[in-house]
């Protein structure tokens, strides 16, 4: 095993193949707390990628509804049960998120996929994972929109619901398609190499013509979404719609759009880039970049699981109302701060905010036009000031997409259409 | 041989042929005889069968190269051989208690190979896989294709008889069922079959010809020259596997061959499978 540093877990760990990283890096950002699990993401990828013949059970893009659902069942209870089983009782972090790129969430100090020693079989020696059965690919939607018991009442469905306004159980969405990690399980795990990772854009993909359908990477890819394929009898995933995001679709002219599963969220959680690289695998400092500023400036949002050490390129802004040893786990030691700054945003966040699904077209550079002073009250005990400032987005090619205002546009229906619904 | 392994042989040999009234065929511990026939045998049940040497091959833990095989399964395959100077086959037999073909995502199929160095040369290749430009040749066999060519839909109603699906994209009204531009509409979201990947498609040959050269190296051969048939029945697979003879056998000669097995119930794949070493394979001729 060689050493690699994941910066996610702020320390060198083991993978099977000396770090290597693209120019750019394909990434995205979904804001949890917006997301209404219209599975619009979900049937876009479906209709697009996976509606054929041996791709029944396939979903690359799915919506679960946390903490019991999961597709499939259960995948990340699995995971995290293999792993303390692996290193009982030590899986914590250390030290404190901090400005340094190399370890903004402190350090984790337990062991990854790649580290459990204990756990790892000399037939699995690479990757430490599971393999699911068929039945548990089988219900994507299992647990949909089931919230937990009442608080201190363990392993009960509330007998008495929740009455409004008050919510006294939680639950949320989680949106998920395939990290493209930078230290990838699955990749890790082929026997064959039939699973690389492209220089130009990080985006994983296994090889179709290379694959004999071992499935190692299934079990490896602790976010499951490496899937098999019945029919042709070889492993398939998401493949990041590389073909717009190369620019190469038709609608695109020639300039990268984000994929079918970012486009068509209606509640406008998702925005996906291409984020340069440092040569030792930090994000290269790229200040108006709209991801970097929102993973490393803004710091809110967050790593899937970065304890699992494959330093996933998908980040989440934690939803508000989850308790946060939840969110801890399932997000690291930024959680705090970064709900902190969501519910508290300031002027750049708020304007920044604005730019989820304006335009299909990858963004590569926001500027900030400011505007009048529009509100002012406390919130929450403190005190918030909004500007309808101006957000403008460029792209690869340096040419305005669009810009858009803090305030949405108010539009009033003439009157002869009033109740023309 | 000590009286232990001649009791297991027994056992073997016995199982191979419980409950037929066949003659059982002679025994050879040392190597595998091919046997020179004008004609070769085209089934597993073939009276051929009946005076072919068979030979017990006892089978190992592929422990040697990850992903590694470390609890046993299947620990003897039964082969017998014939050759008409030309090609040679094999009737490979195991006893398995669970016939596992369905293509699940869960779920592996049994399968059988045999490999044979690409030269025959005095010295042989190692035997798992072959080495760096000392390539071998294997003839794969799986239960998933066996059951295609056999018939069987190659769909999701294969384990979900009563599954529902709305609509395929090659289902469309605009394509005329059968006609080319459907071919063309199902193989488009098929990658692997678009790429000719020998694993995808439709099969009506359940064998397979690859090259290796080491672990981790498998490739399908530049031709399809080999074919043969499996039968599941009495608790245990029959295989025939006809190749031809490896470049520089001659009837007569000798060389090597060697055999692997996987238990799809195991969850065997790949280099997770049970295996021989080499094996000495004399081949037999016309005189």
């Amino acid at each position: 095993m060689a050493k690699v540093h994941n910066w996610q877990i702020g320390r060198e760990m083991a993978y099977p193949y000396k770090a290597a990283f693209p120019r750019r890096q394909f990434a995205f950002v979904f804001n949890i707390n917006r997301c209404i699990a219209c599975q619009s993401c979900t049937m876009a990828c479906k209709s697009t990628w996976t509606f054929n013949k041996g791709q029944e059970h396939m979903w690359w893009a799915n919506v679960e509804t946390k903490p019991y659902g999961g597709y499939p069942q259960f995948w990340d209870v699995k995971v995290l049960d293999l792993l303390e089983k692996a290193n009982p009782g030590k899986q914590h972090w250390s030290g404190k998120p901090s400005a340094d790129l190399k370890r903004p969430y402190g350090q984790f100090d337990g062991q990854t996929i790649f580290e459990a020693q204990k756990m790892l079989t000399p037939d699995s020696a690479r990757v430490l994972g599971y393999l699911p059965s068929d039945e548990e690919w089988n219900s994507p939607n299992i647990y949909e929109d089931n919230p937990v018991g009442k608080k201190g009442e363990r392993y009960q469905f509330d007998k008495t619901g929740v009455e409004l306004p008050e919510h006294k159980t939680w639950f949320f969405y989680l949106a998920r398609i395939c990290n493209h990690c930078s230290y990838p399980a699955c990749l890790a795990a082929c026997p064959r190499k039939a699973i690389y990772k492209r220089p130009e854009d990080g985006i994983v993909l296994i090889d179709q013509e290379q694959c004999r359908g071992y499935r190692k990477c299934v079990e490896a890819c602790p976010y499951k979404k490496t899937m098999y394929r019945g029919n042709t009898r070889v492993s398939e995933k998401c493949i990041a719609c590389y073909p717009r995001v190369e620019g190469k679709d038709p609608v695109s002219g020639g300039q990268p759009i984000e994929t079918r599963c970012m486009t068509a969220c209606i509640g406008q959680i998702r925005m996906q880039g291409l984020v340069k690289m440092n040569r030792d695998g930090t994000w290269a400092e790229d200040r108006y970049h709209p991801l970097y500023y929102l993973v490393h400036v803004a710091k809110v949002a967050l790593p899937l699981y970065p304890q699992f050490g494959t330093e996933p390129n998908g980040y989440y802004i934690p939803p508000r109302w989850v308790p946060r040893d939840y969110l801890r786990q399932m997000f690291g030691p930024g959680v705090d701060e970064a709900i902190e700054r969501y519910s508290n945003p300031d002027r750049e966040l708020l304007a920044v905010l604005q730019l989820f699904r304006r335009s299909n077209r990858i963004i590569f550079r926001y500027e900030i036009k400011e505007g009048p002073k529009v509100y002012e009250a406390p919130l929450r005990g403190k005190k918030i000031t909004v500007y309808n400032d101006t957000v403008i987005a460029y792209g690869q090619d340096g040419k305005e997409i669009f810009r858009t205002t803090v305030e949405e546009p108010l539009h009033v229906r003439p009157a002869q259409h009033a109740n023309s619904i | 041989m000590n009286v232990r392994s001649l009791a297991v042989v027994a056992t073997v040999v016995s199982a191979a042929f419980v409950g037929c009234t066949k003659t059982e065929p002679p025994l050879s511990d040392s190597e595998v005889k091919a046997v020179f026939e004008k004609t070769l045998p085209s089934t597993v049940e073939d009276r051929i069968w009946e005076r072919v040497p068979l030979h017990p091959a006892k089978l190992l833990l592929q422990d040697m190269v990850e992903p590694r095989l470390t609890q046993g399964s299947t620990s003897f395959v039964r082969v017998q051989s014939v050759t008409d100077g030309q090609k040679i086959a094999f009737r490979l037999s195991w006893s398995d208690s669970t016939l596992d073909d369905l293509p699940g995502p869960g779920r592996f199929g049994d399968a059988v190979a045999l490999q044979m160095p690409a030269a025959t040369t005095a010295d042989v290749p190692a035997p798992q896989m072959g080495e760096q430009e000392r390539p071998v040749e294997i003839t794969y066999w799986s239960a998933i294709f066996q059951a295609v060519a056999n018939g069987r839909k190659d769909d999701i109603h294969a384990i979900y008889p009563r599954a529902k699906v709305d609509h395929y994209p090659f289902e469309a009204a605009s394509l005329k069922p059968g006609s080319a531009a459907q071919q063309e509409m199902a193989k488009r979201y098929a990658p692997a079959r678009s790429l000719e990947n020998p694993m995808a498609g439709p099969r009506t040959n359940p064998v397979q010809d690859l090259l290796a050269e080491g672990p981790g190296t498998i490739r399908p051969a530049e031709k399809s020259l080999s074919n043969g048939g499996g039968k599941y029945s009495q608790g245990g697979w029959s295989v025939l596997l006809v190749r031809p003879l490896p470049n520089g056998a001659q009837p007569g000669g000798r060389t090597q061959v060697a055999f692997a097995v996987w238990e799809g119930s195991h969850q065997e794949v790949g280099s997770r499978k049970m295996r021989t070493a080499w094996i000495p394979l004399s081949l037999g001729s016309a005189k």
